[in-house]
């Protein structure tokens, strides 16, 4: 079968060989997450006409849905093909370019490189080299239900986990059916769960490579939300099968809990789904400092692409000074440092502006190679498990030997 | 000899009678299975000796790109064993199976008995149960998860107001239920390709055995094993041959709902290979367990298809 | 044995006229069995009325708590949405050509040979049916791959003809062995009969037989209606542009990468549920055994 892979993948290398366009005038595929082209009057179709106008080549747009994207890219890159430019999930930059599938931009990126943020930058950064450049960046922050705080009798919103643990107890109320704060599980949760063990001053993976998983500060993160679900029961019980944002939303839609960890997101939905609910949305609490977890889309070109210096232009042309108004069309937020000024700020709606300010404080999650299965596989399962009765530090233990094996690998 | 002249003057105007004998009557059935072979050898033969294959060679995102697959003999089938996970997914693939092919296969035929007979309405009837199958897979899955839901699902509300239980309870993250709460699902959606099966093959019964049947006085249930089930026992055999594989190879339900969690309590092999395939990227490894899953109902189906010819000898 | 209750008179009730008298009265086993076929009719559409119903909801009422069995209000903005645009129509007409297409080709392929497999002894007629059927079970996701290089290589990739063998790889065997039961049912003395009137064995097969196997080869043409027009897995991954996209792949550009808008979605799911549903309404009727049945004495 390796044989007949290989002389398969040779045929195909030579159609394609043929087929390719003449260099002066490039048709580039592009690949996005299906939300930016969700129709044919979405913002990123007038913005690609633009780029053809300006540098005479061509796009065709192929809009690939969120949950299916990380696996069509796998089969069209097994099998040779696939697309020139691609919006891939921050989370799987490490792998795709660990496995050489990334073409390495470091050099064409230098000179734009100080126009980004640091952390989404960063995101597209493995063993030194770039190989994407962040196309929309998010994290989450602390949403509040208004009335809710202020019927448990507490006047702010809280900063710190102190306030925290507090106003999500003091929420809670078994007979009404109220709780404190809706989480997510597994996956879900493990997202949102990283954002506190950097507060407490903890680490995942180090700039070194190396585990800090079982490290007390990690546990100790851990341990306090864990406990808010099985001791102090001020999670909903939604928090053992949420699996996605809607589910994670759901209980504070429904008014049943106080507070959810979230992002920018969350607020359409919210509004759209409880158009009378009162929330605000604040910082994360701080533990010993204040972090969140940075998420968001970034472009990475295909090494094999026939058009590699196009296919730079147009993420050049994407990603830099026409991101900002590009990104408000949708809702979302620039990577760009310019984005994060505070005439910036001021312009955004004014619910997306905590997030935007906050974002000083992201933290990328480790841009390791097997973080997908890590993510799911150790923290994912590890979250499980803690809310289920299994003591932090044993789960913590575990997950660190996990993530030990998978970075030797 | 009136029987022959009438034969060879129809036979004659019609192209179809050089099929009558010599070369062409031994040629007939070949021809005639002809296209679907080459169709199932063009599109099935290279994509499964591939996909087996891939099992004893090292095939991860990392050498598909470098073109150089080293041949590992049996080592991905020995990691797949290593793995806690195999163990208890192997087990769950047992009680996923069992469940559903004999719970479809029995509401089934409650159903197709039940849809045989013309009463006014039935057609009604018939494409209202025939629902489950036709709704997309994908939005059927999500809506019964979200029936589930601990916090809006309607499953809830109504075991609630039926008095089934006191609070909603979240069964697809209790270890205890998830693999059964997705059973459930995977029954509705299953049954009424059963029940169509058999509804089929009940209306090739003649209806002159039945009556015979009902006039010795013979009661519902021995007729039913009696009389009906032999005449409909091919059908009936397919039916659970493909309800068999189909059930392996559901993949939709249990991943859509609960991705094999929480803590593998719903993890089955299929889970497991697709997993291992497209999480983690070791199409080795997902090819090995496809392989032991491609194996095992091979021979299941073999042993039971032998069985039932053997019976159908006697 | 004799007062078995339900079952019992409900598959009593089918057939015979001279059992009229026994037990209960005709309308008891009448009203029984609209009590069955309702307990059966709600297991098995209550999930769709609750996609309809959430279809219909304001957005507002989605995440209400209780959720409320009818809705309270009722807007028909998701399926306006949905219809007006031009997507959802080039999706539909994309799917119907795809379903079209695999439908007819799969259901010849397989009455022809179903047919050969139950009727004739020949070299390999044991074998080959088994060994159809084994293609049917290595795990599809586990194909992708092949067929993914394969398609490219013969420059199928994107387009819906490229579809095509591959889902009959996936509806052909499951056919072929249909056909092939729903043949081995069909008494040999019909066969005979048409012979021994002068047809040809090609004319008995085509004439006599074929309307005979009628309810088998609708079970079968549904079987792969149902599934082409649903098939999600194989039509994700090989076909990229917009303007190739199938219905379901329409559906799943709908679920949304945070959060989905589900009134929208169960809408889509209605919709692309409703047009087989209607056909199978004037389909089952063929289900019945006009020919069949009755028509074989002894």
């Amino acid at each position: 079968m390796h044989a007949f892979l290989k002389s398969s993948a040779m045929a195909a290398a030579i159609i394609a060989g043929l087929g390719s366009a003449p260099a002066w005038a490039d048709n580039l595929v592009l690949w996005v997450n299906a939300p930016l082209a969700s129709g044919p009057d979405a913002p990123l179709y007038a913005e690609l006409k633009a780029f053809e106008a300006a540098s005479g080549h061509t796009v065709e747009l192929q809009a690939v849905p969120h949950m299916e994207m990380e696996r069509n890219l796998f089969v069209a890159m097994s099998g040779g093909a696939g697309p020139d430019v691609m919006a891939l999930d921050i989370a799987w930059v490490a792998g795709l370019a660990d496995a050489g599938l990334l073409k390495d931009i470091t050099t064409q990126s230098q000179p734009i490189a100080a126009q980004f943020q640091p952390g989404p930058l960063a995101s597209g950064r493995y063993k030194g080299k770039q190989y994407s450049l962040p196309l929309y960046t998010n994290n989450v922050a602390l949403i509040v239900n208004n009335k809710m705080l202020a019927d448990a009798g507490i006047a702010n919103a809280p900063t710190n986990w102190g306030e925290l643990s507090a106003a999500a107890i003091a929420m809670t109320d078994t007979g009404k059916g109220t709780y404190g704060i809706s989480f997510g599980a597994n996956r879900m949760g493990a997202f949102q769960i990283y954002p506190f063990i950097w507060q407490a001053g903890g680490e995942i993976i180090d700039e070194a490579g190396k585990s800090h998983v079982g490290d007390p500060e990690a546990i100790a993160a851990i341990d306090f939300l864990a406990k808010l679900y099985t001791e102090h029961k001020a999670m909903p019980d939604s928090v053992l099968t949420a699996g996605n944002w809607d589910e994670v939303h759901a209980p504070f839609v429904q008014e049943r809990a106080g507070m959810v960890v979230s992002g920018d997101w969350a607020i359409s939905a919210i509004k759209k789904n409880a158009p009378n609910l009162d929330f605000s949305i604040h910082p994360l609490p701080k533990g010993k400092e204040a972090a969140t977890v940075i998420g968001g889309y970034n472009l990475a070109i295909r090494e094999g692409s026939a058009s590699p210096d196009a296919a730079f232009q147009l993420i050049n042309w994407l990603t830099t000074e026409r991101s900002i108004e590009l990104m408000g069309k949708y809702n979302r937020l620039s990577a760009t440092l310019a984005a994060t000024t505070p005439e910036a700020i001021s312009k955004l709606p004014e619910e997306m502006q905590p997030f935007m300010a906050q974002a000083g404080a992201g933290h990328p999650r480790p841009v390791v190679a097997s973080w997908s299965q890590m993510h799911g596989d150790v923290f994912g399962v590890m979250w499980d498990s803690v809310i289920r009765g299994t003591p932090a530090a044993d789960a913590m233990a575990k997950a660190n030997t996990q993530v030990e094996e998978l970075l030797a690998q | 000899m009136t029987t022959r002249t009438r034969e060879t003057m129809k036979l004659k105007p019609h192209w179809s009678s050089i099929f009558e004998n010599g070369t062409g009557a031994r040629l007939y059935p070949y021809l005639m299975v002809m296209p679907a072979i080459l169709i199932a050898i063009g599109v099935v033969v290279y994509p499964v000796v591939s996909g087996i294959s891939s099992a004893f060679f090292d095939v991860t995102l990392r050498t598909l790109n470098s073109g150089n697959m080293p041949f590992v003999g049996m080592r991905n089938f020995e990691k797949v064993f290593a793995d806690p996970n195999f163990v208890r997914a192997s087990i769950n693939t047992l009680i996923w199976v069992v469940l559903n092919v004999v719970a479809q296969l029995g509401l089934g035929l409650a159903l197709a008995l039940l849809l045989h007979r013309i009463v006014p309405g039935i057609g009604f009837f018939r494409s209202g149960m025939l629902v489950p199958w036709v709704v997309p897979s994908v939005v059927a899955v999500l809506t019964w998860r979200w029936m589930y839901d601990p916090s809006v699902g309607v499953a809830n509300e109504i075991l609630v107001r039926l008095g089934v239980i006191n609070d909603y309870h979240p069964w697809l993250g209790d270890t205890a239920t998830a693999l059964y709460a997705v059973t459930v699902e995977s029954i509705w959606k299953g049954t009424p390709f059963v029940m169509l099966l058999l509804l089929a093959a009940l209306q090739l019964v003649p209806k002159s055995i039945l009556e015979a049947a009902s006039m010795d006085g013979a009661s519902g249930w021995r007729k039913l094993w009696y009389v009906i089930m032999p005449q409909i026992r091919v059908s009936f055999a397919i039916a659970a041959v493909l309800t068999f594989i189909l059930t392996v190879n559901n993949f939709n339900a249990i991943w859509l709902m609960t991705e094999g969690g929480p803590l593998s309590s719903s993890e089955i092999l299929f889970t497991l290979a697709y997993k291992y395939g497209f999480q983690r990227f070791d199409l080795g490894m997902a090819s090995a367990v496809a392989t032991m899953l491609f194996v095992g109902l091979v021979i299941a189906t073999t042993v039971y298809l032998k069985l039932i010819q053997a019976k159908e000898a006697d | 044995m004799s007062t078995y209750p339900m079952t019992d008179e409900i598959g009593r009730a089918r057939s015979s006229p001279q059992l009229k008298r026994r037990l209960m009265p005709k309308s008891v086993r009448m009203a029984l069995l609209y009590v069955g076929l309702w307990c059966a009719f709600i297991w098995c559409v209550f999930p769709f009325y609750w996609m309809i119903a959430t279809s219909l909801r304001p957005k507002e009422e989605m995440f209400a708590r209780p959720p409320s069995l009818v809705p309270q209000s009722i807007t028909l903005q998701n399926y306006v949405d949905l219809l007006v645009g031009a997507e959802f129509w080039r999706f539909a007409l994309n799917s119907l050509i795809l379903t079209a297409s695999v439908t007819i080709i799969s259901v010849l392929l397989a009455v022809t040979a179903g047919y050969a497999m139950a009727r004739h002894r020949f070299r390999g007629s044991v074998a080959l049916p088994l060994f159809m059927l084994y293609g049917q079970m290595f795990p599809p996701v586990l194909l992708l791959i092949p067929f993914y290089i394969q398609l490219r290589f013969l420059g199928w990739l994107d387009s819906l003809y490229g579809l095509i063998p591959v889902y009959l790889s996936y509806m052909l065997p499951l056919c072929v062995w249909l056909m092939r039961g729903f043949f081995a049912q069909v008494p040999h003395s019909l066969e005979d009969a048409a012979r021994m009137d002068g047809c040809t064995r090609w004319q008995a097969f085509w004439r006599v037989i074929l309307p005979m196997a009628r309810p088998g080869i609708v079970a079968v043409a549904t079987w792969v209606m149902i599934h082409t027009w649903n098939e999600f897995l194989y039509a994700s991954t090989f076909i990229l542009s917009d303007k190739n996209r199938t219905l379901p792949l329409g559906l799943s550009g709908l679920i949304g990468q945070y959060t989905t808008d589900w009134g929208m979605l169960m809408a889509g799911g209605v919709l692309t549920a409703a047009p087989i549903l209607l056909i199978f309404f004037f389909l089952q009727k063929h289900l019945v055994a006009g020919v069949g049945g009755g028509a074989v004495k002894g």
